[in-house]
């Protein structure tokens, strides 16, 4: 059997400086979950299909099944742990919990960090545009249309626009 | 999910008398029926939920299953000890390492049945592909399947088993030698002569329905963590389970410890019935969590996740309806042939999808000749067992596809069809042909509000205009009924080895004035944490949030099977109110000494005692502390234990309806298939908390989408699952389902402690065929039938083609020219 | 679904990467990995050793040079979806990026690693096809140039040798009065197509001066419909003209037949998908003369 050498990382995560020893290998999603014990981050399918795990790497959305941890060297990285709290929820968080947009809430931190993305680099114009921006996200308990209203009502709100 | 025998008797029809409380009292704040925002949100929305694989325990270890490659082969070595010798590898084991594990059996007094032996590890012969023939335990799941490569099988091939019709009638390939079939059970349904009155009837409609094999596809792989303690000789697995109480009950069966078995369900990430039954991985971690004295954590990845979890639906489907020219339905008579894989799953058994179809084939309507038979065929695939909706959505999809044909060949309008044959409010109970007994429950209703919310009559306008212009639209209507939270009665008449009609709850109040209410339910996305805690609330006059729910552990509860067959709301709901309601007459006694007044003047209401028309109150607290803690206050014989524990079985089951109406456009050219709307109009009786009704009708409609457009497990003739990744097992995403209207209605309520109504499985029920309907409705002016699901663009094709309808050259017979053809993107 | 052990190799210069390919027998290059790491979390490919390029600066650029865009092999779908210089001179590309997988995909997935994958229904390999692109090369022997018909060899092979890397694609300006389109049919948003096609049409005083049609998912490689361009080449624009053209699109196609399509239902989409998007082009290329 065939073993690498380990690799030395430093990355920042959430706000906070990790140095770890990693094998080439491991996924950017096992390294959160596992070396970082940042267990928020979901893993579905590990072929980059159902995006559970889905974080933000150096701003911008990421499956992180389909990065190593090596690769993020010198990134930024934001879990869903970078959100809020639960006594202290993100807006995104309020809004889905209000329009019950979660229920067996696996495949919800994937959505939030996908959701953060589109809300800053997305027009969102038409519920179209929202399911469109969401399609890279499997959910297979609500249908769907909570989310599509949490995120209109967020979309409205960054807009200025009265729901 | 349950099963259903022929000849229920009717039982008690008449509505739940409304209590006295909810005539005396007007002040106890209401929560049942509030949108309630959810408890467990906070935590899951933070990923602060913990689903086994998050878990961590100290010398934990993990395994990889070697699974088989073959669907049938006889097993003639296996050789491990590369695999042994491997980087970071604890252990490997075969069936010859678990030989002290006798084989799951799932029994049944059910006539015609054979029970298959299911083994943890492959023994002898391997039956479908992910079957798991031998493990590895190593120091991380990287280092465990570096080993599985290094495991060599020797297999000599056996015939594949892959078409049900053959594998029926061969005595050659088969799958469970000691048998002589692969027909392992087999059941008729019968009332009146559906025969002779088809071959008189006047008119009469046929078809051969084919509904494909689905995968549940939580999107929480399976994941199971074993810990046993060795100084106490006690096995806790945590398990993704929907059912912890069986899975305790028949883990300390099968590993001979009684007593020592404690199986709890953390958050579990979805189950849609897949997770509802006893898996082989279970029953390994636990065993080699004791033989190791580690914790042993398996967590499935989305592969053997598709090869292995239990897959759902899979008939095939010969049906007849006659009827006379004013449409009146005389007799229905149906072949149905389950698929049903390798092996009799535990505890359902292989007949709970296939007899549900013939069992709830008749559907909502008065037909008085029904004869149904059906046949469970094994094949050399993986097992299926409950997949939300169970049988239904099949015998729906036949049923309402039947109902269209007939609509067609009489002229009529499918909606007045409908309306000619539904049970009519006045009808009530009326036994169908299979035997089951539909109480009172707004049929007639809910189609008449679905079509109202969907301007029925403006919509076949708007088609025919549609039409005119080329275009193909497609309205599609489907009606059923299901019966939801049922009791003892109707479950144990199959003769499974388990009641599932039965939910004890505890609820309690602490030394410090706490709530905690204990249920056998175990919820994995269903809100129950919400739900029950707004039922426990109500009652007892705390807020929801101050009842904290224990749900999803063995240890918990005496007994208590866990969710699953849109039970919990019923019985899990009916027994919190019935134990929560002896526990206020407690408070009530106590705090009527504390405050000096009688009985019937205290009231409880947002976390307070107090007495009628005045301010003199105390809080659950004080009253917590008087008779715990404060040894004055209370006299002896007054210090009542906090306390009550009933339980609730409904003893039959109650009747949900629904009525889904789906508009459908597909493209003339290409035949890709565009959902424009998708109406529900359902009647779950009263309503617990409008959002999560909400919720769960989305999810189930989404569910139902995928079936009719999208999603199928392909076998090749080797039985090599081809669709074993979410690229080629296709789920919908959001823009394949479109926004979905949702209108409840009440018609009367259910007879049961809260008047609900199960409704967790109904929008995966109709969604397939209203879908259908409609796909056949917009095809109807070129004669096709919609026979099969999925149907798929490429179903379609060939269905067109060989209608001969398609226009011989591009553009032909359309309506073209470049300025219609714009891209959508600039739209 | 762990991936197999490898060595990992992150390279700041083209030099260096061609280095690192040449000291390994069994060495892949890893740019935006959204086909590379799920074919080796399925243990599909085992390399020994991963040369990580992302650190090469020099590959994220695109810019204009003599005649056309260069487009580095590292740029972003999302990147050439939203870049100025392509919205300007290649609009087809964004259309065709919206097709591409889901957001978070389009955030990491490259140019390059399209290509180089060369999936028969992808979009880049399409327009690659479609936009006459040069495909750039660096090698142990230095820089070479490939044109798509020859880099594009079977369903997921390409013509880049052991020690190459593909480095960019050059993508030279559509002629004056042209207009393109591009559209697929998918089961899913976002899944790959069951057929795509692309168009480009230049007119000349209503005549067309210039035609491309580029088929992608019916065969092994993207393909270029020759007699449908034939056909067109030299004709005054019409509707009929173009649904001829459209017709003659399947001329000598023979698709796969896979899971979720046969081939006959591939053959019958050619026509369709190629008049809807040659009209597109027309019409757009009428907007480009006025």
């Amino acid at each position: 059997m065939r073993m690498s050498r380990t690799v030395d990382i430093e990355l920042t995560v959430n706000g906070e400086s990790f140095a770890e020893t990693v094998e080439p290998r491991l996924l950017l999603s096992d390294f959160l979950r596992e070396t970082l014990g940042l267990t928020g981050t979901h893993v579905g399918c590990e072929h980059g299909i159902c995006g559970a795990c889905t974080v933000r790497v150096n701003g911008v959305s990421a499956r992180s099944c389909l990065m190593f941890a090596v690769q993020a060297d010198g990134a930024t990285v934001e879990t869903v742990e970078s959100l809020g709290t639960v006594s202290s929820l993100h807006r995104i968080q309020e809004a889905f919990r209000k329009h019950h947009a979660l229920q067996c809430g696996f495949c919800t931190p994937g959505f939030l960090m996908t959701v953060k993305d589109l809300l800053e680099r997305h027009p969102l114009t038409t519920n179209a545009d929202i399911r469109d921006g969401l399609s890279g996200n499997i959910c297979r308990c609500t249908g769907y249309d909570h989310i599509v209203k949490a995120v209109r009502e967020l979309a409205n709100e960054r807009d200025g626009v009265a729901s | 999910m349950p099963m259903n025998d022929a000849a229920f008797q009717p039982g008690p029809s008449t509505p739940v008398p409304l209590s006295e409380d909810d005539v005396l009292v007007s002040s106890r704040p209401k929560y049942v029926g509030k949108p309630v925002q959810r408890l467990e949100d906070p935590r899951l929305l933070t990923g602060a939920g913990r689903y086994v694989a998050d878990m961590v325990i100290n010398r934990m270890v993990h395994v990889a299953f070697l699974r088989s490659d073959q669907s049938h082969a006889r097993i003639l070595a296996i050789r491990t000890e590369a695999a042994r010798a491997a980087t970071g590898v604890i252990g490997v084991y075969t069936a010859a390492d678990f030989s002290d594990i006798p084989p799951v059996v799932a029994t049944s007094r059910m006539r015609n049945y054979h029970a298959t032996s299911n083994p943890a590890l492959a023994v002898d012969k391997v039956r479908y592909v992910g079957e798991p023939v031998a493990v590895v335990v190593a120091k991380s799941r990287y280092l465990a399947e570096d080993a599985l490569a290094l495991i060599e099988v020797d297999y000599e091939p056996l015939d594949a088993v892959i078409e049900p019709e053959a594998a029926a009638a061969s005595t050659t390939a088969l799958l469970h030698d000691q048998f002589g079939t692969n027909v392992i059970f087999e059941r008729v349904f019968q009332t009146g002569e559906a025969s002779q009155v088809l071959a008189a009837a006047p008119l009469s409609v046929k078809g051969r329905f084919r509904f494909h094999r689905k995968s549940p596809l939580f999107m929480e792989n399976r994941s199971y963590l074993a810990e046993y303690d060795r100084g106490r000789d006690l096995l806790t697995l945590h398990s993704s389970t929907q059912i912890p109480g069986i899975v305790r009950d028949v883990l300390s069966s099968l590993l001979a410890m009684p007593g020592k078995v404690r199986v709890v369900a953390p958050d579990v990430g979805g189950g849609f019935g897949g997770k509802g039954s006893l898996y082989q991985e279970e029953i390994i971690v636990s065993a080699l969590a004791r033989k190791l004295g580690r914790p042993v954590k398996f967590v499935s990845d989305r592969m053997e996740d598709l090869a292995s979890s239990s897959q759902g639906f899979d008939e095939l489907v010969e049906a007849e309806l006659g009827f006379d020219e004013t449409g009146r339905f005389l007799a229905l008579k149906a072949d149905v042939l389950g698929d049903i894989g390798a092996y009799s799953i535990y505890p359902w058994t292989a007949a709970l999808e296939p007899v549900q179809v013939v069992s709830f084939l008749p559907g909502a309507y008065k037909i008085p000749n029904y004869f149904g038979r059906v046949r469970g065929v094994a094949t050399s695939k993986a097992p299926t067992g409950p997949y939300r909706g169970v049988g239904r959505p099949t015998s729906v999809f036949v049923l309402e596809r039947l109902v269209d044909m007939a609509a067609h060949k009489l002229g009529m309008d499918p909606k007045d069809l409908r309306h000619r044959n539904l049970v009519g409010a006045d009808e009530f109970p009326y036994r169908i042909g299979s035997g089951i007994i539909w109480e009172r429950s707004g049929f007639v209703e809910c189609l008449d509000r679905a079509c109202e919310v969907i301007d029925y009559e403006a919509l076949r306008q708007r088609q025919q205009a549609a039409r005119k212009q080329g275009r193909w639209l497609g309205i599609g209507i489907a009606t059923y009924a299901e019966l939801t939270g049922i009791g003892s009665r109707i479950s144990v008449a199959p003769g499974m080895p388990i009641n599932t009609g039965n939910e004890s709850a505890t609820v309690r109040i602490d030394s410090t004035g706490a709530v905690t209410a204990i249920f056998g339910v175990a919820s994995h996305g269903q809100s129950l944490e919400t739900t029950l805690a707004q039922i426990v609330a109500e009652e007892l006059g705390v807020r929801p949030q101050d009842v904290e729910i224990v749900h999803g552990d063995s240890a918990a509860t005496a007994h208590g099977t866990g969710t699953y067959a849109s039970r919990s709301a019923v019985i899990g709901g009916g027994a919190a109110i019935l134990t929560t309601r002896a526990l206020r007459e407690k408070v009530k006694r106590v705090a009527s000494h504390l405050l000096e007044a009688s009985v019937e003047d205290i009231e409880t209401g947002d976390g307070r005692i107090f007495v009628r028309g005045t301010d003199h109150q105390i809080t659950f607290a004080e009253l917590a502390r008087a008779v715990y803690s404060d040894m004055q206050t209370l006299p002896l014989d007054k210090r009542e234990k906090l306390e009550a524990s009933e339980s609730f079985d409904p003893y039959l089951g109650t009747t949900t309806t629904a009525t889904h109406i789906a508009l459908v456009e597909i493209d003339p050219e290409t035949y890709g298939v565009k959902l424009q709307r998708f109406v529900v109009a359902e009647d779950c009786g009263r309503m617990i908390n409008p959002l999560v009704v909400d919720g769960q009708v989305h999810g189930g409609v989404a569910q139902g989408i995928g079936a009719a457009l999208l999603e199928e497990l392909v076998f090749d003739g080797q039985g090599q699952l081809l669709t074993a990744s979410l690229v080629d097992y296709m789920v919908p995403t959001a823009v394949e389902v479109p926004a979905i209207e949702v209108s409840h209605l009440e018609s009367v309520l259910p007879n049961n402690p809260g008047g609900f109504r199960g409704m967790g499985e109904g929008g995966t029920i109709g969604a397939p065929a209203a879908v259908a309907n409609a796909i056949a409705d917009a095809l109807a002016p070129l004669g096709i039938e919609i026979f099969e699901l999925p149907a798929t663009p490429e179903r379609l094709f060939r269905l067109i083609s060989a209608a001969g309808a398609i226009p011989g050259k591009a553009g032909a017979g359309f309506p073209s020219g470049i300025a219609q053809e714009t891209n959508a993107m600039e739209e | 679904m762990k991936p197999a052990p490898f060595d990992y190799l992150a390279v700041t210069s083209i030099d260096e990467a061609v280095r690192a390919l040449q000291a390994s027998c069994d060495a892949k290059i890893i740019a935006g990995g959204q086909s590379l790491v799920p074919m080796m979390n399925f243990r599909l490919v085992q390399p020994e050793l991963l040369v990580d390029i992302n650190r090469i600066a020099a590959l994220s650029q695109i810019t204009e040079t003599t005649g056309g865009l260069t487009i580095g092999a590292l740029v972003r779908h999302v990147e050439s979806q939203k870049s100025q210089l392509t919205i300007r001179h290649f609009p087809v590309i964004a259309e065709a990026m919206h097709h591409v997988a889901h957001v978070a995909i389009r955030n990491r997935g490259t140019i390059g690693g399209s290509l180089v994958h060369a999936d028969p229904a992808a979009e880049w390999p399409l327009l690659a096809t479609l936009l006459d692109a040069e495909l750039e090369i660096h090698g142990p022997d230095g820089e070479r140039r490939a044109i798509p018909a020859e880099f594009f060899l079977g369903p997921l092979v390409t013509d880049l040798q052991e020690g190459e890397l593909l480095t960019a694609a050059h993508l030279p300006y559509l002629p004056a009065g042209a207009g393109a389109a591009f559209d697929e049919f998918a089961q899913r948003a976002g899944d790959f197509a069951i057929v795509s096609v692309g168009a480009v049409v230049a007119l000349r005083d209503g005549v067309i001066a210039e035609a491309r049609l580029a088929l992608g998912g019916v065969g092994d490689t993207p393909l270029r419909a020759q007699a449908a361009e034939t056909h067109l080449v030299g004709k005054p624009l019409s509707d009929g003209l173009l649904a001829q053209a459209a017709t003659l699109a399947v001329e000598g196609l023979e698709p796969n037949t896979d899971l979720h399509a046969s081939s006959e239902y591939r053959l019958h989409l050619v026509p369709i998908l190629a008049r809807r998007v040659l009209a597109t082009a027309a019409r757009r290329a009428r907007g480009a003369c006025e």
